[in-house]
């Protein structure tokens, strides 16, 4: 009975560990476009303290100790700004953990939000760079966002989000869980092997970010929608399951029966 | 055989009855407004049912398949192929006696032919110059983006990309233009090809040299640029060079230029004819 | 008026009846119906494969009919102001805003756009599992060389004309591989960039496209496919289907159901239920969400850009080719002409001759009824099965990048594991088949004295002893195929 009794608490420390998570490296329902930091406590002098704290621990040995980067380990980081800490670390790719960095994936952060507030404003103190932008999807216009997103960003992350290959082990990552922020930060800092596109006016920022959360959120009215890629499912649908099932029904008329009809 | 004979009826008949109540569902979705997954898998049970109940029918109640029919001769024989022989060489020998009138006969259906082709010829125009040159070879002309905007050097940083079109020339298929800024020093161009980028701001065709797709993705940190459609990569500080893949010439460049009012302009045509090559595409 | 009038008894004809006199009186047609009621199909399952691909041919060109109702060809530039919003103010043809309009304003719009679609997929499927039965079991030999070449024009037809209809909505998947195709005849040598003028009424993309590929893909192709339909039926029912070894089943003969009322009522089923299928998928997978692509622009792309599953092959082709050009005195042939022209090429030349080639090399010319199993003929199954390998590689290759995302490897190894696989795979498979027919020949050699006698199997050296180490469901693995009957 006291088991039973403690469950519901692990369930309520489940969920809420859960949301806690959900929050770190991500939107949640109150910062849906994915801020996470503290941005007023950015320039406070004991953050700042904080946060080379964590530096020294988790990212001296790659980027050394001022962040002025190793030669063949980890690029310089201190033109990055804000923007360019609050992107890399809200979606996990810092620290990177396994593969090279220019391509470190996309995962959970290690860090508390407050933790990752403090790294952000650490990694800005170090030099002029960008901040954390400020986004309105609301402010956008859809179609002129989709008009630039698959002029600019479909070849490598696919008129859907799913992703795209480039060569020699790279990709394009998906788009499905990027947020709002993320967003207008990787189009101001060109990060690993995406290209610059700081060119872009807040207002097409805004509806490119408008775009692709209305992607990110749309529904399949067609039914089932194959991961949204294309012909490949398509084909494998329409042979496998499609003609398959129509072979089935075909042996079906041509088996036998085991003893004579009935006439009539 | 009794009992195999209702269930037999009833599975033939519970198959029918399905179709019959999912031929309504049917209705009765679309009077609703439609609903896709909703009216396919009605007309699924509605078609289903009533080839199952066809099916099954046939199967329990129907002859069982081992009646026999003769396939008999299917060749002709030798008096039939004798007699369509004789009477076909009977009418020609008629017509063979005209010999001239069959040589003009046969001459006048050919020219005819022939003539009825021309119509043909109007369906496209002779290819032409347009095949190698793009509206750049107007001479310099500004670079517009997607939204009629020039471009200043300035704007495009280290590592940037852009798809640019000569002004005015918006709607055009052949002059999409990539602009990339890389390092100045990085770059590994002929003097003459040199002369043709802009602090580093180097342009080529957006038209991928092997099927003409639009070679979109960019390697930022490798300076390669992929195309999607077959895999084609291209190495930008090389001039485009192809480095994998089926294409086998490098994006032909556009030499770039700053006119008075600082903005990127186009000195010229693109040193090659842009998108997939052809048979005189050298001429 | 009090009294009822009576009127004379007349026996009523039923209206059927008076209706198919009256018909016969002007078209005496009796005994040819007759002779066609009774006509025999024997009933192996997989003849029922080109069944199929006729029945979904029927059911494209009822959706087909319906989309013609809404569709518009035309490539007059508006904006779209329909209902989907993430489109609004975007510039578009027309041809692209029905599309989307069938599927976002009509109702049951999108379900008949995807059972169109999937019928499309489906027909070219079952187009080519048909062909491979044909071909495995030799039923492409004399008399049916001729039937065979119909049947690989009806595929080629097949595959253009989907090509044709999925082009027309003028969205940025299909628009790209329209792309690809001009920039293919304008490899060709001479004549290329003439053809390529000549059919896009231009460069490209050309004013005239849509609107010619709408007359291909709605009136020429269709009409062309239903004659052809019609010849491969009309040569098939005057040779009379073949059928596989069996009791009762000779050279000479047909077993099977009479046409009515069996025949009809299963070929009925069988149409049913592939609209049944057809509309399943319709309604419950999402194909060619257009919406996603966006309309057709020059200078855009998706990564993931394939065409449709049959012109995969193509594609794959395309990439894996190396970039070996010819170039000599000013002239070039430019890479695409290889893998897409000279392999199709190649492709249907080999298909179209293959009766003559087997002919010629087993020097067997005597015309053949009865089927062959593909254990006997291990050779030409080896073939068939070598060269289905090939191809599938093929079809792997088109999907290289999506399946180097998928599997975390480098697009550039996707590329030499395949290039490896192109080669090294279809000798492999090759003999395993080869092995694998000789071993069931094995396997069936105690059974087959029993039965008729299977061209090409020896008759058993062995006795009463191996039939009983053989379990009786074993004989049954393919069932109806050995020309073992169930009863």
């Amino acid at each position: 009975m006291r088991r039973l009794r403690a469950l519901p608490l692990l369930l309520a420390a489940g969920v809420g560990a859960a949301v806690l998570l959900q929050g770190r490296a991500g939107a949640s329902d109150d910062d849906p476009l994915g801020y996470v930091v503290d941005r007023g406590a950015l320039r406070e002098r004991e953050v700042i303290e904080r946060g080379q704290e964590l530096f020294a621990v988790r990212c001296v040995s790659c980027h050394g100790d001022d962040g002025a980067g190793i030669e063949g380990v980890a690029p310089d980081i201190r033109g990055q700004g804000a923007a360019g800490a609050h992107y890399w670390v809200t979606s996990g790719r810092m620290p990177a953990e396994e593969g090279e960095p220019n391509q470190s994936p996309r995962k959970e952060s290690p860090f508390t939000d407050d933790e990752i507030t403090a790294l952000v404003a650490y990694v800005a103190s170090l030099d002029d760079g960008p901040p954390i932008p400020d986004v309105d999807p609301g402010a956008g216009d859809l179609a002129r966002g989709g008009e630039l997103f698959r002029l600019n960003c479909a070849a490598c992350h696919q008129a859907a989000l799913a992703g795209g290959a480039l060569s020699y082990g790279r990709n394009a990552p998906t788009l499905q869980p990027v947020t709002a922020v993320q967003i207008a930060e990787a189009l101001e800092l060109g990060p690993g092997q995406m290209p610059v596109f700081d060119y872009f006016s807040e207002d097409e920022v805004n509806s490119l970010i408008a775009y692709i959360r209305d992607l990110q959120e749309a529904d399949s009215p067609g039914g089932f929608s194959l991961g949204r890629i294309g012909p490949i499912p398509e084909g494998f649908v329409a042979i496998v399951p499609g003609l398959g099932l129509i072979m089935l029904f075909a042996v079906w008329i041509g088996l036998r029966r085991r003893s004579e009809p009935v006439s009539g | 055989m009794r009992a195999r004979d209702t269930r037999g009826e009833a599975f033939v008949a519970g198959a029918f009855i399905i179709s019959i109540v999912a031929a309504l569902g049917l209705a009765v979705v679309y009077i609703a407004g439609g609903q896709t997954q909703l009216e396919g898998v009605f007309l699924f049970l509605a078609l289903g049912g009533i080839g199952v109940g066809l099916v099954a029918w046939a199967k329990r109640f129907m002859p069982a398949g081992e009646e026999t029919e003769e396939r008999g001769r299917l060749e002709s024989t030798e008096e039939e192929v004798a007699a369509f022989t004789a009477d076909f060489e009977a009418g020609e020998r008629l017509l063979g006696r005209r010999s001239l009138l069959v040589k003009l006969a046969v001459g006048a259906f050919g020219a005819l032919g022939l003539a009825l082709l021309f119509p043909v010829r109007s369906l496209g125009p002779r290819p032409g110059r347009g095949l190698k040159t793009t509206a750049y070879a107007q001479g310099p002309i500004r670079v517009v983006t997607e939204d009629g905007r020039f471009v200043r050097p300035a704007e495009l940083a280290e590592g940037g990309l852009a798809t640019v079109w000569p002004e005015g020339h918006r709607a055009s298929a052949e002059a999409p233009t990539l602009l990339l800024r890389v390092d100045e020093r990085e770059l590994d161009l002929p003097d003459d090809k040199m002369e043709g980028t802009v602090d580093g701001i180097v342009a080529y065709s957006k038209l991928c040299t092997h099927t003409g797709c639009p070679v979109g993705l960019y390697q930022q940190a490798e300076k390669l640029l992929l195309c999607p459609c077959h895999q084609s990569t291209f190495d930008v500080l090389d001039g485009a060079r192809p480095v994998f893949g089926p294409a086998a010439r490098p994006l032909p460049q556009l030499p770039l230029g700053v006119d008075d009012e600082g903005y990127l302009i186009a000195t010229g045509d693109f040193d090659g004819p842009v998108g997939g090559g052809f048979w005189d595409r050298e001429r | 008026m009090t009294a009822r009038r009576r009127r004379p008894h007349r026996p009523r004809t039923p209206l059927t009846r008076s209706t198919a006199r009256w018909l016969d009186n002007r078209l005496g047609a009796a005994g040819f119906a007759r002779k066609a009621l009774d006509k025999v199909f024997p009933d192996h399952w997989s003849f029922y494969l080109g069944e199929i691909a006729l029945w979904s041919f029927v059911v494209l060109l009822l959706t087909g009919v319906y989309l013609t109702m809404f569709f518009e060809a035309s490539t007059q530039e508006v904006v779209y102001r329909g209902s989907y919003e993430a489109l609004r103010g975007v510039e578009m043809s027309k041809a692209y805003e029905s599309a989307l309009d069938l599927s976002f304003e009509v109702r049951a719009g999108l379900v008949m756009r995807q059972i169109h679609h999937w019928a499309a997929l489906v027909f070219v499927a079952a187009t080519t599992v048909h062909l491979a039965r044909v071909f495995f079991t030799g039923a492409f030999r004399r008399p049916r060389e001729l039937n065979w070449m119909v049947g690989v024009t009806l595929l080629i037809l097949a595959i253009v004309e989907g090509f044709a209809g999925y082009s027309l909505v003028d969205d940025q998947l299909s628009g790209t591989g329209l792309r690809i195709a001009y920039n293919i005849a304008i490899s060709i040598p001479v004549a290329g960039t003439w053809l390529a003028s000549l059919f896009f009424g231009g460069e490209f993309p050309g004013d005239q496209t849509i609107n010619r590929l709408f007359v291909i893909h709605i009136l020429l192709l269709p009409a062309v496919i239903a004659t052809v339909i019609g010849v491969h039926l009309a040569i098939l029912v005057r040779q009379k289907h073949t059928q596989f070894p069996g009791p009762g089943r000779r050279e000479d003969n047909v077993v099977g159901e009479r046409v009515w009322p069996t025949f009809a009522a299963k070929g009925l089923g069988m149409f049913f239920l592939t609209g049944a299928v057809l509309s399943l998928l319709g309604g419950v997978f999402q194909i060619n969400p257009i919406w996603l692509y966006g309309p057709y622009r020059p200078a855009d792309v998706s990564s993931a850009s394939q065409p449709d599953w049959y012109m995969g092959w193509l594609d794959g082709a395309l990439r894996l080719m190396p970039n070996w050009e010819i170039r000599a005195w000013g002239f070039e042939i430019p890479n695409p002409f290889f893998p897409g022209v000279l392999l199709p090429g190649i492709t249907f030349t080999l298909l179209f001759l293959w009766p003559f080639l087997e002919a010629r090399f087993t020097k067997d010319r005597e015309p053949h009824h009865l089927l062959d199993r593909p254990r006997d003929r291990p050779l030409r199954t080896a073939l068939g099965v070598s060269t289905m390998t090939f191809y599938t590689v093929l079809f792997f290759a088109g999907a290289s990048d999506v399946l180097a995302i998928t599997f975390d490897l480098s697009v550039n190894r996707v590329f030499l594991i395949l290039r490896v696989l192109l080669f090294g795979l279809p000798p492999l498979s090759g003999w395993l088949a080869f092995r694998l027919c000789k071993e069931l020949q094995v396997w069936d050699r105690p059974g087959a004295s029993e039965e008729a006698t299977v061209p090409g199997v020896r008759a058993p050296t062995s006795g009463e002893e191996v039939r009983r180490e053989i379990a009786p469901e074993d004989e049954r693995e393919e069932p109806a195929s050995a020309g073992v009957p169930r009863r």
